[in-house]
């Protein structure tokens, strides 16, 4: 498959401080490609160099075959971009909001009426057409913010943290939409903070922080890459106890990690462990068996100290 | 479309946007553009007016009508270029819209200044037919001031975008008005002429735009047409290309940095 968006060696710099420190990563046509890492890992700056939105400082950033920098149209005509603030007009109406974006792609009146329509309707936005913004729920803001950014018929969709501050309703029916538009071929570049989304729609991501991608690959073969796919949850516990118990069972290869007071288990099977916890009597009166999560991939590559 | 066709296409719906934000409030906004020029004019002409009866060989009121109407329009635009452009940008994230569509700054700031010629121009239009049914219109030639109004309308445009475009907060914006826009309101000849200044300050107003409207508006409304007024026009056409381009670099620092 065609590579549309190559990094190679990307840097950013804003003054001293280098925000992207030669980065490489591409993403296939056609996939959700995720962008994870916690606040101030470089994503939106990434992000931004994208959409041809900030100027690179080093390195080379080709999308859609097209060198990336401020004010390249022929980049910026084939992106659909959902950015982390909704930008959405106040004085105007959702419909408006809708149209205006497409005409500003160059669409005709006709054109941009009927395409808005369609895609109200694809967005279940038909009957808030004619309100104001101001007047929608964070939900319905974020459709239409993603009705909006399919105006210009894009080859490769941005999605800038598309449901933080969702309820698990507007999420579901956003991730749903989302993985219509890429049956319909069209490519994704995620970036969240949440886990769960970035498991469930990425085909492929890269976990970056400080500027540095950590690791890359599919969720599942990060999982059992990273961590290994059995868990074992230890809930409020003792911390002189689990270092004692993860002393003992080193010997069998697991890998341990403290997510606040909870210690975690992890290995590519936990029976063995929990077969030896049991006959030596270390075994703790309350665990919880599960599998591994990129929830605890992202933890255990960034580690858990607070960012801001 | 070709490549100048879609660049005038995207400025235009600049221009589209804001009026389409613009109908919905016009009512207001028409009150609250008239109401202090109009309680100026009519509390100085006729209240003022009544002590002080003529103002460089024209009853007082006929003498400050068109200079008020300069000031109108560009009032109209200083406002909308600096409280409102400054919300576009820092508040609303309309302008951030545009730009992550295939738009570009320079695009963006030619709609505005389209959108503020429009401004200029209906406003001043407006304050010329006010003007009309108060029998302070004296020659034929008014039916020119549209021409003058477009262009400081762009005029006045760049230096408050910039402004606006540097800004930190609204506070930041007043002042413009306290330092440049008020002194230029009492100074350029709108209420008195300034023939009889110290000759460094009438050199000095010479160089500030309003001075030039002024003159430019009075000696249509009034219909004294001079030669002198050639060099009027030409500091306003050289001063509207002068400032045209001072909002593009920092408006492009502020969303492509």
């Amino acid at each position: 498959m065609a590579e549309v968006i190559v990094a190679e060696n990307l840097i950013k710099r804003y003054g001293n401080f280098e925000a992207v420190h030669g980065i490489d990563f591409s993403v296939s046509e056609g996939a959700c490609f995720g962008l994870l890492g916690p606040n101030g890992a470089g994503k939106s700056t990434t992000i931004r160099m994208i959409c041809c939105l900030a100027e690179i400082s080093g390195g080379r950033l080709s999308v859609l075959g097209h060198d990336a920098h401020p004010g390249n149209l022929m980049i910026k005509r084939q992106l659909g971009v959902v950015s982390q603030e909704d930008y959405l007009d106040p004085s105007l109406t959702v419909r408006e909001n809708v149209e205006l974006h497409g005409r500003f792609y160059g669409m005709g009146y006709r054109q941009a009426k009927i395409r808005a329509q369609d895609l109200l309707v694809f967005l279940q936005l038909e009957d808030k057409g004619r309100e104001q913004v101001r007047s929608l729920s964070g939900g319905m803001r974020r459709r239409a913010v993603i009705a909006r950014a399919l105006m210009g018929t894009p080859r490769i969709l941005i999605l800038d943290e598309p449901t933080t501050g969702l309820d698990p309703q507007a999420r579901l029916l956003v991730w749903s939409k989302i993985r219509e538009l890429k049956q319909e071929g069209v490519t994704i570049l995620l970036t969240t903070h949440y886990m769960d989304e970035a498991q469930r729609l990425a085909d492929d991501l890269v976990v970056i922080d400080h500027g540095r991608i950590l690791e890359r690959g599919t969720p599942d073969d990060l999982i059992a890459r990273v961590v290994g796919t059995d868990c074992l949850e230890i809930a409020e516990c003792d911390p002189s106890f689990g270092q004692t118990l993860v002393e003992r069972i080193q010997p069998l290869g697991i890998i341990s990690d403290w997510q606040g007071d909870s210690l975690m288990l992890f290995s590519s099977d936990m029976d063995p462990v929990l077969a030896q916890l049991q006959k030596e009597k270390w075994l703790p009166a309350q665990y919880y068996r599960r599998r591994a999560s990129l929830e605890d991939v992202f933890l255990r590559l960034t580690g858990r100290d607070l960012r801001e | 479309m070709n490549v100048n066709q879609q660049w005038r296409h995207g400025a235009l719906m600049v221009f589209r946007r804001n009026f389409l934000s613009w109908v919905k409030y016009y009512r207001s906004s028409i009150l609250l553009n008239f109401g202090e020029p109009l309680t100026n004019l009519l509390a100085l002409g006729f209240g003022l007016g009544a002590y002080v009866a003529t103002m460089a060989g024209v009853p007082f009121v006929d003498f400050i009508g068109p200079g008020l109407l300069a000031v109108t329009a560009m009032n109209a635009v200083t406002f909308d270029m600096t409280f409102e452009a400054y919300d576009r940008l820092n508040e609303n994230g309309i302008y951030q819209a545009m730009i992550t569509a295939p738009l570009t700054v320079p695009q963006i700031v030619a709609g505005e200044y389209l959108w503020e010629a429009f401004r200029s121009l209906l406003y001043g239009s407006v304050f010329l037919l006010v003007l009309l049914l108060l029998g302070l219109v004296h020659s034929w030639w008014a039916l020119v001031v549209p021409l003058p109004l477009l262009v400081t309308g762009i005029m006045f445009s760049g230096p408050a975008l910039l402004v606006a475009s540097r800004a930190r907060n609204h506070e930041q914006l007043f002042y413009y008005f306290t330092l440049v826009i008020t002194p230029m309101f009492m100074f350029s000849g709108v209420f008195f002429p300034i023939a009889r200044l110290p000759v460094l300050i009438q050199d000095f107003i010479v160089l500030t735009p309003l001075f030039h409207v002024v003159n430019v508006v009075r000696a249509l409304v009034l219909g004294h047409l001079s030669a002198g007024l050639v060099w009027d026009v030409v500091w306003i056409l050289g001063y509207t290309v002068l400032f045209s381009w001072l909002p593009i670099r920092s408006l492009r620092r502020r969303l492509t940095g």
